[in-house]
């Protein structure tokens, strides 16, 4: 079941690049360093996703107790650093030519720097606390707590940003991209949330498998 | 305004590289929990590919599949470190 | 409830009386608050205009260190004689500690805060007559946040090997938005302008104190667990 998620995903990252590259247009202001989005706004919202579930799995786990919850937690979680950082890096990447430097403190790459650290902090209290049953619930708690930060993020980074302060470079609005552009980002957020299942459906059996052999 | 390829090129190439490495990994870990799981035998350290900052603990050596429980089981106060 | 609040008292009252008799806590960040000026003196420099710019962020950056170094200790203490095992064993909801525990953190906060203030004032030769009341308003907002995360992650890690470590690496990162809303709205009182010029920032930081509090009295029983 498994291998077809990832057969899938292969696919649509197959598609994602063809529309990246082959069908969508060079970009009018950016040029073709605006391809760069069709990585990065898909790995931004893999990476909300996962913290999503992380949410959910982490209370389930406090409820209920099912080591499964705790699982996904801990998978999903690891999948959501992997893609933050990757949003970042190639954010990081698209700033340098786009605005001559690597990087900038604008809304976006801080608040997702912010979370970035969050989640490495949890794999890191995960890492290092010994009772595996201790561990689940205090990383369950962190989760939620670190979920919960994640509006205050936003807002007050933004407000950080905005306020006394002319509005830096605007990204695209979904409103103003003409509907190629659309399409080629909506092939690519199919191919990276398949992508994610893959990854956090194989990282859950592996702690499952690791679980039982224990 | 210049098309900057060497910047898509980077940004898809370290993308490919970093989503490469984790499935290499997810696939390698796999491979050796497929290894511990067959009938034990005498096998050398299997060398781990280096890990993302979450390490689990591996499983034994020599080690039976035990019946999964439905929950965690709570650490019984023998278990618990002692505290300082 | 009444029970609750009695519990969350007893729990005060029973760290005010420890910090009474050794005022250990207490004498030690008072001394890290008066090293933690002049570290920022050298830091910045002499010039006075720049000092100026940085005074916010300054206070704030002295708030959290000399935090992080006390709230680390709640629930050190508690481990000597026993008390962490007594603690895990009192029946009930285990939230009660939680708030007992938050308000003796508070209350802690506040006092060496208000000490940097005065400090703060004294060196960088400060006017703070007309903007206390604007200054402690912001200040209480923002540390019941850093508390009430403080606390609840203080417990998580008291037991953890590497505490020392992994308590600033899981509260700061949780702590960013309250740190730039706090400075910000430092930053406006300094310069004398109305609080209602920043209340958006004051409105974050009143969210964040009902949602840390919130989490950490929802949570707490389960990080006392066993």
């Amino acid at each position: 079941m498994i291998r077809v998620v990832g057969g899938l995903a292969l696919a649509a990252l197959a598609a994602g690049l063809v529309m990246a590259f082959g069908v969508a247009p060079r970009e009018t202001t950016q040029g073709n360093v605006q391809r760069i989005m069709y990585l990065h706004v898909p790995s931004v919202w893999v990476a909300y996703l996962a913290f999503a579930v992380v949410l959910v799995a982490s209370i389930t786990y406090l409820v209920r107790r099912l080591e499964a919850a705790d699982r996904l937690a801990h998978a999903s979680s690891e999948v959501g650093v992997l893609f933050t950082g990757l949003t970042i890096a190639t954010g990081s990447i698209w700033g340098k030519p786009t605005w001559g430097t690597w990087w900038t403190w604008d809304a976006r790459l801080t608040s997702v720097s912010i979370l970035f650290v969050m989640y490495l902090g949890y794999l890191l209290l995960r890492g290092m606390v010994e009772d595996r049953e201790r561990g689940a619930r205090y990383a369950a708690v962190l989760g939620i707590v670190a979920a919960f930060n994640i509006p205050l993020v936003h807002f007050s980074v933004y407000w950080w940003r905005t306020l006394h302060q002319p509005p830096s470079l605007m990204k695209p609005g979904p409103g103003t991209m003409p509907g190629v552009i659309v399409a080629a980002l909506l092939v690519n957020f199919a191919a990276f949330s398949l992508l994610y299942v893959y990854f956090v459906a194989k990282r859950a059996c592996l702690l499952r498998r690791e679980a039982e052999a224990a | 305004m210049a098309d900057n390829w060497g910047f898509v090129l980077a940004a898809y190439g370290l993308a490919a590289v970093v989503l490469l490495s984790y499935w290499r990994f997810l696939a390698r870990r796999e491979r050796t929990k497929t290894h511990r799981a067959r009938p034990p035998r005498a096998r050398p350290g299997v060398s781990d590919p280096p890990a993302p900052a979450v390490s689990e603990p591996l499983a034994p050596t020599v080690s039976e599949p035990l019946a999964p429980t439905s929950g965690h089981p709570r650490s019984k106060p023998a278990s618990r470190p002692p505290l300082q | 409830m009444l029970t609750f609040a009695r519990r969350a008292f007893i729990v005060l009252w029973k760290d005010l009386l420890v910090e009474r008799r050794s005022k250990e806590t207490l004498n030690a960040l008072f001394f890290f608050a008066l090293l933690l000026l002049f570290l920022f003196q050298f830091a910045v420099g002499p010039d006075r205009e720049r000092l100026a710019g940085t005074l916010p962020g300054l206070l704030w950056l002295g708030f959290i260190l000399s935090g992080l170094l006390g709230l680390g200790r709640t629930f050190v203490v508690e481990r000597e004689n026993d008390c962490w095992e007594a603690l895990l064993l009192a029946p009930g909801d285990k939230s009660a500690i939680y708030v007992g525990k938050l308000a003796g953190n508070l209350l802690l906060m506040l006092v060496v805060e208000a000490i940097l203030v005065v400090l703060f004032g004294f060196f960088f030769n400060l006017d703070l007559r007309g903007v206390l009341p604007g200054l402690a308003v912001v200040i209480v907002l923002g540390t019941v946040a850093f508390a009430a995360v403080g606390t609840l992650f203080a417990a998580m890690t008291a037991q953890v090997r590497a505490r020392e470590l992994l308590f600033p690496v899981l509260l700061l990162p949780v702590q960013a938005p309250v740190l730039l809303a706090t400075v910000k709205a430092t930053e406006a009182v300094l310069l004398g302008e109305p609080l209602g010029s920043v209340a958006h920032w004051l409105k974050l930081l009143a969210a964040a104190d009902v949602v840390y509090v919130a989490v950490g009295v929802l949570t707490f029983d389960f990080v006392l667990e066993g």
